[in-house]
């Protein structure tokens, strides 16, 4: 390392030093078991299914080197790039360094090594799962020390995989929309991975049948030729024993890897005044985008609508947050089809009843709660304007109903096609509409408890309380609905003579236990909604701290 | 018998603190409709928490304040329809374009719609010459760009009290001058005007009081002759006033300081 680079790092290192000593207690002390109960949960537990796996199931330790370097590959790629796309071209610290005399390749080293610590943690992973093969399979010291090496291979590797990504993003997207455009880019193909993923799981753990892992390795073949799995065709050399495997694919691997990261610092070179916007966009047209506009819209002025109308137009326009919603919204669709094909033993209505239950939970804590901070400092303009912090909690609600209304959308069109019949398909349709309305006003709720109005990230822009209060009002508002649902159809059956379960005598007197009870539940899933957004109002009400400062 | 008006803005005894800070301790002043008041002070002198305290974005540690006669904290509604406040970096929405970010403003503040609203709008956006950023979002925008369409979200509805912070910071010359010919006409029609500035010629030519600020009290009001008495001298500019009355070195034995030239 130049001694130039060493001076950069000493600087970030000394930032680091400071925010952590800055840091409050409680946050820290919070960190540091957050990251040991972490270490502690996916270190073990890839350590114990490395070798679980390798010792009883000897035939899969290749496939499962293989896969696992693939596997953590994409993960480091996904989970590591928003860390990747910083270090490298974000930061006043960095415009800074650009303007002082200093060689790109210093920069480029002195970034590399912040640039690689999110993909450092998945690595951690990666190297306990490898180490477990070996433990399983009773193999010597020079398998870890090449898996130590191989592992550092895949993170400069995959590092360098970013870096190439983004600049070739670079090429055609101009910087201000690039981060976002990758992140969304990473968000949508992480999501279909983690889809292609569990249908492949999903094929091979059959309810009722014992697990086939000739599935899954089966299905590890048919990547086993991409580059990312060189390393673990390395590994897998060492423990069978072959010395010439083993030194080629350790050359071919490094190689690769240098080739890689020999093309990042060449490209990081001729892309990172473009990366931090300071040579424009690629094409004018970018720049300056002719929108249709629409002249004002006719009716009542309301400020709820206006403000509806302003989210959708922020939602449509603001690619982060797309990047953000898409692949939330890409999982809630899919599953919505995955799971509507019952397995065998589980009833059609109940299974769509879950479904619905579950996308409104899932919509609503990924899409609702960051509605209200993610205003920003614009939340000044409401807090300034003749209009209650319950109006505007309210409007929030109307814009992202239908986001959180189509997976169950989907979910009751499916059960249209004949399954649970007219009366079945009307009750489903009606509390999934309950559900959505309760779900969206809690999330808004969770996210007007702790708004963090000085975040720029939606997915950090609600603090601790807000998120923790949103996801427990959820699971109780879900159990109560859900549980009032099927009290009232068994009231409903009992009336009719239809025996439900053989404990209960399907009589009037059931019927009226089975109603009371189950309207006391629904008051009690209202009271959960109401209760939280009279909390999120008052909270709102008394937020200055966060705003005040932006 | 006429009820006499209550003044337009008005602070009494005004105090915030930020835990062992004190940002604003005890501020009290009044402006009354068609007046152009100016608040002068160095950086941190508590000018814009005063200012945020009197819109209702800060909540007072002590003291009332009022707008129209209608308390900012308890009768909130009415003073925040009564008056616009812009922040030194205004409040806006980066993915609206400025004819729809004056189109939700005005929905926020119930103005009715129509070819009024609509005629107003174009003609405040050919005024601050943003008429032909015809679909650019205001993310894009430079900073006096914003701010001007800040000062326009603000002239649209036509508040009864202006608070302004810096509003012509940032802005080329000949805005500036649109934006103090506003000021004047606006003040002329009756509309009570707050200027926070930085910029002394502005608050010497528009102000017809002025407050100076610093260490979070008023260390003086008045009109430019009754600061000139204050400060004991009858042909200071503003700039002279301003420095003697919030003290600190004179510039020259900082500029001494500074080149490390010794003194004499």
């Amino acid at each position: 390392m130049t001694p130039v680079a060493g001076v950069i790092l000493r600087a970030e290192m000394r930032a680091w030093r400071n925010r952590l000593l800055k840091a409050e207690p409680l946050r820290l002390a919070a960190l540091v078991v957050l990251l040991l109960l972490g270490g502690m949960l996916f270190g073990g537990g890839a350590l114990g299914a490395g070798i679980g796996l390798s010792a009883f199931v000897p035939a899969a330790r290749g496939p499962a080197l293989e896969g696992s370097f693939v596997g953590l590959g994409v993960l480091m790629l996904l989970f590591g790039f928003p860390t990747v796309i910083s270090s490298y071209f974000a930061g006043r610290d960095l415009m800074q360094l650009v303007i002082a005399p200093i060689a790109r390749s210093d920069i480029f080293v002195a970034r590399t090594t912040t640039a690689i610590s999110a993909n450092l943690l998945v690595a951690g992973v990666l190297l306990a799962f490898v180490a477990g093969v070996g433990i399983g399979s009773r193999t010597g010291p020079v398998y870890y020390a090449l898996a130590l090496a191989m592992v550092a291979v895949q993170l400069v590797a995959v590092t360098a995989f970013q870096l190439l990504l983004m600049a070739a993003i670079l090429r055609f997207v101009p910087a201000r929309l690039a981060r976002d455009v990758s992140v969304a880019l990473v968000g949508v193909g992480g999501a279909l991975v983690y889809l292609a993923w569990n249908l492949s799981v999903r094929q091979t753990l059959v309810p009722g049948h014992r697990p086939d892992p000739s599935k899954l390795i089966s299905a590890v073949r048919g990547f086993e030729w991409v580059p990312t799995a060189w390393p673990g065709h390395t590994m897998g050399a060492v423990l069978a024993g072959d010395v010439g495997g083993t030194l080629g694919w350790t050359a071919l691997t490094t190689v690769a890897a240098l080739a890689l990261a020999g093309a990042g610092a060449l490209l990081y070179e001729r892309t990172l005044l473009a990366g931090l916007g300071l040579l424009g966009g690629p094409s004018a047209g970018w720049r300056r985008t002719r929108r249709v506009e629409r002249g004002p819209r006719g009716g009542i002025s309301s400020p709820a609508l206006a403000i509806a109308w302003k989210d959708f137009l922020s939602y449509r326009r603001d690619l982060k947050r797309i990047s953000r919603v898409l692949p939330a919204l890409i999982f809630l669709v899919a599953y919505t089809f995955v799971l509507a094909r019952p397995t065998s033993g589980i009833d059609p209505f109940w299974n769509d009843v879950m479904i619905v239950t579950f996308a409104s939970t899932l919509a609503a804590l990924a899409i609702a709660t960051p509605a209200i901070p993610s205003e920003r400092r614009a939340y000044q303009l409401l807090r300034m304007a003749p209009i209650t912090e319950g109006q505007v909690m309210a409007a929030k609600v109307l814009p992202i109903l239908p986001l959180c209304l189509l997976p169950m959308a989907i979910a009751v069109a499916l059960a249209t096609t004949g399954r649970v019949g007219l009366a079945g398909t009307l009750g489903l349709s009606g509390l999934a509409l309950w559900l959505a309305v309760g779900a969206t006003a809690i999330g808004v709720s969770g996210g007007a408890i702790d708004p963090r109005f000085e975040s720029t990230d939606d997915r950090r822009a609600v603090g601790v309380a807000g998120s923790l209060a949103a996801a427990l009002g959820l699971i109780g508002f879900a159990i109560c609905s859900v549980g009032a649902f099927a009290l009232f159809r068994l009231g409903s059956d009992s009336l009719r003579g239809v025996v439900e379960f053989s404990f209960l005598p399907a009589t009037p007197g059931t019927s009226l236990a089975a109603t009371v009870i189950a309207v006391c539940l629904t008051a009690g899933a209202a009271a959960i909604v109401i209760g939280l957004f009279v909390v999120g109002r008052n909270r709102l009400r008394a937020v200055e701290g966060s705003i005040g400062s932006v | 018998m006429s009820q006499t008006q209550p003044p337009a803005v008005e602070a009494r005894d005004l105090v915030k603190r930020y835990g062992a800070t004190l940002a604003v301790g005890g501020v009290s002043f009044s402006v009354e409709s068609g007046e152009i008041f100016g608040f002068l002070g160095a950086n941190g002198a508590g000018k814009t928490t005063t200012l945020r305290m009197l819109c209702g974005l800060v909540t007072p540690s002590a003291g009332r304040a009022m707008v129209c006669g209608y308390d900012v904290v308890t009768q909130a509604m009415e003073a925040k329809a009564a008056l616009g406040y812009l922040d030194e970096e205004p409040f806006v929405h980066p993915f609206l374009t400025g004819r729809e970010f004056l189109d939700y403003i005005a929905d926020l503040y119930r103005m009715p719609r129509g070819s009024e609203r609509r005629e107003r709008m174009e003609k405040l956006l050919g005024a601050f010459e943003l008429a032909d950023r015809h679909g650019e979002l205001i993310g894009t925008y430079s900073h006096g760009m914003k701010q001007k369409i800040g000062l326009a979200s603000l002239l649209i509805r036509e508040p009864r009290v202006l608070l302004l912070d810096e509003p012509t910071n940032g802005l080329d010359p000949r805005s500036a001058r649109l934006v103090k010919d506003v000021l004047e006409e606006l003040a002329a029609r009756g509309v009570a005007i707050l200027l926070s500035t930085h910029i002394l010629e502005v608050a010497e030519a528009l102000c017809r009081r002025i407050a100076i600020m610093d260490r979070g009290r008023i260390v003086a009001t008045g009109s430019m002759e009754q600061l000139r008495a204050a400060a004991g001298t009858a042909q200071a500019s503003l700039e002279d006033l301003f420095l003697r009355l919030t003290g600190g070195p004179e510039s020259k034995d900082l500029v001494d300081r500074l080149l490390d030239r010794p003194r004499p």
